[in-house]
C-alpha cells in the first residue's frame, strides 16, 4: 500500500496533471468501484453550508485520524471539527469549494483508492490502522497532488479542531489576558467625532 | 475638515465620489502615502478590501482574527500548498498584524537595486529622514534585552554561544504590555500599526477611507487612467452586497501589496510587457521546533526581539538567510507542526515548552533567481494563483538553516528538535545534524514552508522590457498610475520589509503629489 500503484507512463501522467484538474474527474467518474458507497455520517442540526453528506462523512471520518483521541482532551465530536471544517470552507471562493468537494470526494472513491493503492474499499468503511495507512500513503506520495491533498485535508481537519477553546486546557495554553481587552470598544470613525487617546498612545491599565 | 472611515455598511447603493489622488490599499504603502498627500493639501480617497477593525474587537483569539485580519482567513498559499503564506488583510494591512519588527533597508540591497535594474534615487541617503520621521512618529525603538522572552531567549543565547552574530530587534511599539498577541491585533494599540497612527492622523485632516472596499477594475483610457470601480463587500459575511463604489481621481495608487496589486493590475488588461505578477519573493521560511524543559510560552511576550544575520552573506553561490523566533498560538503551531494523529497531538501537548526559530531566505539575488509567479486563471473571480516554485538553492538554504538553528537551539537549552518534514527529523543534542538533515527529503509538500514577507510582483526599474514601474514607482507607459507597496522591490530584503515599505513610500509620495499638480 506505500507504494503509488500507476506505474504506466500515461497514467501516472495522466494523474500529473493536476489534482483539481479534470483528470481526476475521469479518475473519480464512474463504473462499480467509483459508485461503492461508504459510511454515512450524521449531519449537524442546522445543516451543512458546502459540503455534500457525502463528503460531510468523509471529513468525519478524517478528524479522528487526523486529530488524535488522547484521553483527557475533546474529542472531535465534542469540537464539531466537520462542522467547523464545513463553515471555514463556505468563506472560500466558489473554485475552491469546488475543489475541496473534488478532493473528499476523491478521498473517499474506491476507484481512485484502488488506482493509487490497490484498495477496493472506500476510506469511511476502513478500520482506524487502515485510514491511517491510506493518510500515510498520501503523505508519503511520489506524486506531488497527493502530498497537497494531505496538506490541505491536514490544515483544514487541524485548524477545524484547534480554533476551539475546549482545547486550550489540554494544551496548557491560558487563552488571552482578558483584562487588557475592552469588548466593544467604540472605533473612531472620524467626522465629528472626537479621537479618543485610544489611537496610538492608548495607556494600559497597569503592565502586569 | 475631518474626513470619516466608512465601512461597506455605508455604502448601501451604487455610489461615485471624486478624488485627486485614489488610493488602493491600506497597508505600509497606502497609509504613509495617504498621509503624506492630504499633508500636501490633496483631496485623498483610500479604498481597503479588508474591513476596519479595532481594539474593540481584538479579543486575542485566533478562531475570530485570522478570517477577519488575513488574506484566505490566514490559509493562502502556492497553488501547490507548498508554501503557506501569512499577509494582512484590514484597514492598516500588514502592519495590523505583523509582529512590529522594523529593520531599515540593508545598504548592500539598494546597491544592488541600483546597479542590476537601475533604480535611481533610492539611495541610503535619500531614504534617511524618511526613516527617522517615521521612526519617531511609530515610536520605533530597540526592544530591551531584559524584557526578551523565554522563546528569543533561545535564539539569542545560542547564537552568543556558538559565536554567531546577533541583534535586538526595534520595534513599532509604545507603552506595550508585552501580550505577545502581536499576530492577532493589539487589544490596547501598543502596536503602533498604520490603523492606529497615520490613518487617523490623515483622516483627521480630510482622508476618506473606504473599508469592504475590493477594487475589481482600474478605468485605463489611454495613457492616463480615471479611477478606480470597487465592489463593496458585506461587512460581516465579506461578500459582496452588489453596490459599486467608482472613485474618480487624478492619478491612482496600487497599494494591496505583492499578490493583489498585480492581480489588480492583470485584472484591469495591465501586464507591463509581461512583468506584472513575475519576481514574486517571499523571503521563504525553515521552520525548526525546539523542545525546552523549562516553560517556553511562546505566546507570551514580544514575539521577534532577537535576529542574527550571520548567515546573510554566504558567497556569491549560495543564499543567503537570516534568523528569527516565531510565536506559537494553538492554531498557528497545530497546522504548522508536522504530523498527524497520535504523534502530532504528542507534538502539541508539548507547547508550553516549544520554542520556534524560523530561517529566512533571502530570495531574488542569485543570477536566475526570478521567484515566483502571481496570475489569475480566471479573470472573473477573485482568486489568485500564485507559484512559487522551489529551487535547488534555495532548499539548500533551507536546509543549512535548519542545520544552524538545530544548533542554536541546542546551544539555547533545547533537549530535542524536530524539522518540519511531513514525518519529522528528531535531533537529540548529541545527533548528528548536519546528516540526519541532510538524509530528509527536501522536496514541496514535504516539508513545511511558509512566508510572512510577500515582495516583488510589479518590479521597479529602469527598462519597461524587464520592470512594471520605474523609479518614481509611476507605471512604465501610464501617466498617472503608480505601484506604491512590497509589490514594486525588484528582489527581498534579507530584513522584515515595513520599515522599507514605510520609507519608499514616504520618499516617493513627492512623485505621486506632482503628477495630479
Amino acid at each position: 500500500m506505500v507504494s503509488d500503484a500507476p506505474r504506466s507512463p500515461s497514467r501516472r501522467s495522466l494523474l500529473k496533471r493536476g489534482l483539481f484538474g479534470g483528470a481526476l474527474l475521469v479518475v473519480g467518474g464512474t463504473g462499480f468501484l467509483a459508485l461503492r458507497g461508504g459510511r454515512r455520517a450524521s449531519l449537524p442540526f442546522d445543516g451543512l453550508h458546502v459540503f455534500s453528506e457525502e463528503e460531510y462523512a468523509v471529513l468525519e471520518a478524517l478528524a479522528p485520524r487526523l486529530v488524535g483521541n488522547r484521553p483527557g482532551w475533546p474529542s472531535v465530536q465534542q469540537v464539531g471539527v466537520a462542522q467547523a471544517v464545513d463553515r471555514i470552507v463556505e468563506r472560500t471562493e466558489p473554485s475552491v469549494q469546488a475543489e475541496l468537494k473534488q478532493l473528499l470526494g476523491l478521498f473517499d472513491n474506491a476507484l481512485a483508492g484502488f488506482l493509487f493503492g490497490g484498495r477496493t474499499v472506500p476510506f469511511t468503511a476502513l478500520d482506524a490502522a487502515a485510514q491511517d495507512r491510506v493518510l500515510e500513503d498520501w503523505r508519503d506520495s511520489r506524486l506531488a497532488i497527493r502530498r497537497t491533498g494531505y496538506n490541505a485535508l491536514r490544515t483544514l481537519v487541524l485548524a477545524g479542531y484547534y480554533q476551539s477553546p475546549l482545547t486550550w486546557g489540554p494544551l496548557g495554553y491560558p487563552g488571552p489576558e482578558s483584562s487588557f481587552y475592552q469588548p466593544g470598544a467604540k472605533a473612531w470613525t472620524g467626522g465629528p467625532m472626537p479621537r479618543p487617546d485610544g489611537n496610538g498612545v492608548f495607556h494600559p491599565v497597569a503592565r502586569p | 475638515m475631518s474626513g470619516y472611515i466608512f465601512t461597506g455598511k455605508d455604502v448601501p447603493r451604487d455610489t461615485e465620489v471624486g478624488a485627486d489622488v485614489c488610493i488602493v490599499g491600506s497597508g505600509a504603502g497606502g497609509a504613509v502615502l495617504a498621509e503624506q498627500l492630504v499633508s500636501r493639501g490633496l483631496r485623498v480617497v483610500v479604498l481597503e478590501e479588508g474591513g476596519y477593525h479595532t481594539r474593540g474587537e481584538f479579543n486575542m483569539r485566533e478562531d475570530w482574527a485570522y478570517p477577519a485580519l488575513y488574506q484566505e482567513m490566514a490559509n493562502r498559499s502556492t497553488d501547490d500548498q507548498s508554501v503557506l503564506m501569512l499577509q494582512g488583510r484590514s484597514v492598516g494591512g500588514g502592519t495590523t498584524v505583523n509582529w512590529c519588527t522594523s529593520f531599515r533597508t540593508p545598504k548592500p540591497v539598494l546597491e544592488r537595486w541600483a546597479q542590476d535594474f537601475g533604480v535611481e534615487g533610492l539611495s541610503e541617503a535619500a531614504l534617511s529622514p524618511h526613516f527617522d520621521a517615521i521612526e519617531e512618529r511609530l515610536h520605533i525603538k530597540e526592544w530591551p534585552l531584559e524584557a526578551m522572552n523565554r522563546n528569543n531567549r533561545v535564539l539569542w543565547d545560542g547564537c552568543g554561544k556558538l559565536g554567531f552574530g546577533r541583534g535586538l530587534v526595534r520595534r513599532n511599539v509604545n507603552n506595550c504590555a508585552d501580550l505577545g498577541k502581536c499576530g492577532l491585533g493589539c487589544p490596547i494599540d501598543a502596536k503602533q500599526s498604520m490603523a492606529v497612527t497615520l490613518i487617523p492622523d490623515a483622516v483627521e485632516r480630510g482622508l476618506n477611507v473606504y473599508a469592504n472596499a475590493s477594487v475589481r477594475r482600474i478605468l485605463v483610457d489611454g495613457r492616463k487612467v480615471r479611477g478606480v470601480e470597487a465592489a463593496i463587500l458585506d461587512a460581516t459575511r465579506d461578500v459582496p452586497t452588489g453596490a459599486t463604489l467608482t472613485v474618480r481621481a487624478k492619478a491612482v495608487a496600487v497599494c494591496g501589496g505583492a499578490i493583489n496589486s498585480p492581480a489588480l493590475l492583470l485584472r484591469s488588461g495591465l501586464t507591463g510587457q509581461g512583468n506584472v505578477g513575475q519576481r514574486l519573493f517571499l523571503h521563504p521560511v525553515a521552520i525548526m521546533a525546539a523542545h525546552l524543559e523549562e516553560p517556553v510560552e511562546a505566546w507570551s511576550g514580544a514575539p521577534q526581539s532577537a535576529y542574527s544575520r550571520h548567515f546573510i552573506d554566504r558567497g556569491p553561490e549560495r543564499m543567503g538567510y537570516f534568523l528569527e523566533a516565531a510565536p506559537l498560538y494553538p492554531m498557528l503551531a497545530a497546522t504548522v507542526l508536522p504530523g498527524f494523529g497520535a504523534a502530532h497531538q504528542t507534538t502539541m501537548e508539548k507547547l508550553p515548552h516549544t520554542q520556534v526559530c524560523i530561517g529566512l531566505a533571502v530570495d531574488g539575488f542569485l543570477p536566475g533567481d526570478v521567484g515566483g509567479t502571481v496570475r489569475l486563471a480566471n479573470p472573473k473571480e477573485r482568486r489568485v494563483h500564485i507559484d512559487y516554485p522551489l529551487r535547488p538553492w534555495l532548499w539548500e538554504a533551507l536546509r543549512d538553516a535548519s542545520e544552524k538553528m538545530a544548533r542554536i537551539q541546542f546551544a539555547g537549552g533545547a533537549s530535542e528538535v524536530l524539522s518540519l518534514h511531513a514525518t519529522p527529523v528528531r535531533l537529540r543534542p548529541k545527533d548528528d545534524v548536519e546528516r540526519l538533515l541532510r538524509a530528509a527529503p527536501w522536496e514541496a509538500g514535504r516539508v513545511r514552508v511558509a512566508t510572512a514577507h510577500q515582495m516583488g510582483g510589479c518590479c521597479m526599474g529602469r527598462d519597461p522590457k524587464t520592470s512594471v514601474v520605474d523609479s518614481s514607482l509611476r507605471y512604465h507607459g501610464l501617466d498617472n498610475l503608480f505601484v506604491v507597496d512590497g509589490s514594486v522591490l525588484p528582489t527581498s530584503l534579507g530584513v522584515n520589509p515595513q520599515e522599507t515599505i514605510f520609507g519608499i513610500a514616504r520618499l516617493r509620495s513627492a512623485a505621486v503629489a506632482a503628477s495630479v499638480a
